[in-house]
């Protein structure tokens, strides 16, 4: 009787996988994995990111991975080289007429995807809808541009609203890719963004939302045609195991976001390694100036900055995934200080010595609040401090915040003594990040202001000469490393792991750029 | 049975518009999607251009108007991450969770009868005590974890399946054999004690002593009797399987409606996460009222 029972069950389930499998047929071209023909795996690229981009509109976003993904489609004007130095990429040179004018002449022969060519009207049709339309997101980067000029086919004036150190930095970063004006204006922007087409070195061919987006080489690019890939697929794996299971079966060829956890697997498996650089991201804690809080004192910062022992932090807590600073401003950025980079101050007797002057002998209570899930090791780490303080006798309050409430809670003020926060900087100009040590920022929020900051930050807006520029850039991040509104931690690092058959190393801008990736 | 219809669809629409007023207030109270959109370093000026360019800084009721307008007309705005009107985009992804459901609603069946019926079968046995004990272990297991065993089994060492992804039958088991397992292993319980109730009856009992052939009893008599709470519930868990592949359909990156409400709450994208809800909220409803009908026509006793 058994026996029937068990025999009508086999059938039931062999039948059940046979009707399941005649769908391979029809459905096997949909799938993912790159296990098929040695062809595919030779010239086919897969890259898996954590999210996926946000759609094709480059100045409604900013998002870093959106970018990541867009820049196969469109180029910049100028772009960044191995070196973090800009070059001109569309365009052929440029020249600064005055405070506010920059000429740019273009490069000739540049194809867009449909064969019409890239001229001066594209560049102005793009820039100036990013700079003029409120609503999109990169519109505050880019509202420093009053107009562009249109001088001949192939040369542009672009005019700022008032003198702008940072604009070949704007023209190479998200929101800057050009677009094609004909196109957009014969079509539509709906028929664009299903669409879209530019002059990069990959063609859209396909996004399946929050499954994969497909780009194929483009044969006319104006660089000649990348050779290493005939098609570079991004396919969007959320969770962290899974991403890094399908670098390990072969499923893709590099997996973004490898954790801590993950590494010895990566680095273990026969044909993947781990490869790591270091981000355009510092991890810090922000501190309350505000009257009433044991922070407001500097020699309370001080003492905190030095009873945090950073090199621990990256070394444990990172596995060494990060670099100590006592700046945001890392190498590559415009205006680094090389004095205050892979350093840290660490003196757990200077540090009751400063609690001691400071009128805390026996420390006090703060409260850290960090976000947790945010940033590489976030909690680990916040955990660690909170024990290096109360080696001084601070005893610190840990609140952890899920992302969206951190955020409400920096956006409403409600921060109270401390918290964590890690900020990047597309530009990588180092203005932008040293413009955090503005008083009018810092209102009702950490209440930081200096007078001397204040004047190096107003010079520096509006210095169209880049040495002198530099140096003020370099003497604000050395005030702020004494005067400590924020404790620098350290550099993240970009943690990626690669299949052996490719020859790539991460860049601090965590661009995942197909041309740079080579078969080994 | 056309009255009793009719009378199940009027009900819905009190409560698609309390649904609709929980979520939207639930969201509403949440907080400011804003600065999620808008990176680290935006400025309160940024902030608050948004804000306005989105509606978000009219009154709570104003907001909820114009939104209850729109739905009226289909339209349940825009999503602020993908800048497209939401409920097409949710849309698109049912089918993919739908397949996904189906698929592991066929698993969970696979599970429970044969186990159901062999566990009751041999009450107080041995195999009855592995097959409920394993049962209760199946159904405590979260999905994550069990997701995440079986890739790292069938996928990383043996190599026997796709790590992620869609498209393909192979692409399907792992998630389906996760999402269906705990649903299986209640079933399993279910169906145990149906058929324990039923084989007890003095109608089997006549059958036996008639010298009838077990396994026609077991299954001409019985099972097909116990059957119709199995069919009732199996109709109620699909509509808790669409709502609850959030975490496998993560794991495994299948683009479903749980990946898609999963990242719309991270980021507070209040359109995708109303509209996801209120398709939820249908097919739940649409689920319980088929439920009600195949009870019915299963049990002609049962009157309305």
């Amino acid at each position: 009787m058994n026996k029937k029972l068990l025999s009508l069950l086999l059938f039931a389930f062999v039948l059940i996988l046979t009707a399941c499998s005649s769908d391979e047929s029809s459905n096997g071209e949909a799938g993912g994995s790159t296990t098929s023909t040695p062809e595919n795996q030779n010239r086919d690229l897969t890259i898996a990111i954590g999210s996926d981009m946000l759609g094709f509109d480059i100045h409604d976003h900013n998002n870093t991975s959106t970018e990541s993904v867009h820049q196969h489609m469109f180029d910049y004007l100028f772009k960044r080289d191995s070196n973090n130095e800009l070059q001109p990429m569309l365009a052929e040179s440029y020249e600064i007429i005055n405070d506010t004018t920059v000429k740019i002449a273009l490069k000739q022969g540049v194809k867009f995807h449909n064969g019409d060519e890239f001229t001066a009207e594209d560049v102005k049709f793009t820039l100036e809808r990013v700079a003029q339309t409120s609503s999109l997101k990169e519109n505050a980067n880019y509202k420093q541009i009053k107009e562009v000029q249109v001088v001949d086919t192939y040369t542009v004036n672009i005019i700022t609203v008032a003198p702008e150190p940072s604009i070949i930095h704007r023209l190479s970063r998200l929101g800057s890719g050009m677009l094609p004006k004909k196109y957009i204006e014969e079509n539509g922007w709906d028929h664009f963004l299903a669409n879209p087409i530019g002059t990069g070195p990959y063609k859209f061919v396909e996004w399946v939302r929050d499954n994969k987006i497909v780009f194929e080489k483009f044969d006319d690019y104006y660089q000649g045609a990348v050779d290493e890939w005939d098609s570079v697929t991004f396919r969007i794996i959320p969770e962290d195991s899974t991403r890094v299971s399908e670098l390990l079966t072969g499923g893709v060829d590099i997996a973004t976001n490898v954790p801590p956890a993950d590494w010895d697997r990566v680095n273990g498996n026969k044909g993947t390694s781990l490869k790591q650089e270091v981000s355009n991201r510092s991890i810090f804690l922000m501190l309350r100036t505000t009257d009433g809080y044991p922070t407001s004192d500097v020699r309370v910062r001080q003492a905190i900055d030095y009873a945090i022992d950073d090199r621990t932090l990256t070394d444990i807590a990172l596995k060494g995934g990060g670099i100590p600073v006592l700046t945001t401003v890392g190498p590559g950025n415009f205006g680094h200080e090389p004095s205050l980079y892979d350093t840290h101050n660490y003196d757990l007797e200077k540090a009751k010595q400063l609690l001691a002057n400071a009128g805390y002998p026996d420390g006090f209570e703060m409260t850290l609040q960090s976000p947790k899930g945010r940033y590489l090791m976030d909690a680990e780490v916040s955990e660690l401090i909170v024990g290096m303080l109360s080696q001084v006798g601070i005893k610190v309050k840990l609140e952890f915040l899920e992302w969206s409430n951190f955020v409400e809670m920096r956006t409403a003020n409600k921060n109270k003594d401390a918290y964590m926060l890690g900020l990047g900087n597309s530009m990588f100009d180092g203005a932008y990040a040293v413009d955090w040590y503005n008083a009018k920022r810092n209102v009702d929020h950490t209440d930081y202001s200096n007078s001397k900051i204040e004047e190096l930050l107003a010079q520096s807006k509006v210095n169209m000469d880049p040495t002198t520029r530099a140096k003020q850039i370099q003497e604000i991040q050395k005030i702020a490393a004494e005067d400590l509104p924020f404790i620098y931690l350290y550099q993240e690092k970009i943690n990626v792991g690669v299949n052996d058959r490719i020859d790539f190393t991460p860049t601090s801008d965590e661009m995942l750029y197909a041309p740079n990736m080579k078969l080994k | 049975m056309l009255k009793f219809i009719a009378k199940k669809m009027l009900e819905i629409i009190p409560v698609l518009l309390i649904i609709s007023f929980i979520v939207f207030t639930l969201v509403f109270v949440a907080g400011d999607p804003v600065a999620l959109m808008l990176p680290e370093d935006a400025s309160q000026e940024d902030i608050n251009n948004l804000r306005e360019a989105l509606g978000l800084n009219d009154p709570f009721i104003v907001q909820y108007g114009n939104y209850m307008l729109g739905v009226l007309q289909g339209d349940f705005g825009d999503s602020f991450r993908y800048n497209t009107a939401a409920l097409p985009l949710v849309l698109e992804r049912l089918p993919a969770t739908l397949e996904l459901a189906a698929a592991s609603m066929v698993i969970a069946i696979l599970i429970a009868i044969p186990f159901g019926i062999w566990s009751a079968t041999k009450r107080n046995s041995v195999i009855d005590l592995f097959v409920t004990g394993t049962s209760v272990v199946a159904k405590a297991m979260p999905n994550f974890w069990l997701g995440i065993m079986l890739i790292l089994i069938f996928s990383v060492t043996l190599g026997m399946f796709p790590v992620s992804g869609y498209g393909t039958w192979q692409h399907l088991i792992l998630p389906a054999v996760t999402l269906g397992t705990g649903i299986g292993a209640e079933m399993t319980r279910l169906v145990r004690s149906n058929m324990v109730d039923i084989l007890n009856q003095d109608y089997v009992r006549t059958a036996k002593s008639k010298g009838i052939n077990r396994f026609f009893v077991v299954y001409k008599h019985a099972f097909r009797n116990s059957l119709i709470p199995v069919i009732t519930i199996t109709a109620l868990q699909v509509s808790t399987l669409v709502g609850g592949a959030l975490i496998t359909e993560t794991i495994f990156s299948w683009p479903g409606l749980g990946q898609l409400l999963i990242q719309a709450v991270n980021t507070r994208d209040m359109a995708i996460v109303q509209a996801s809800v209120f398709v939820i909220a249908i097919l739940v409803i649409v689920m319980n009222l088929v439920a009600d009908m195949l009870y019915r026509v299963l049990d002609p006793r049962i009157k309305y």
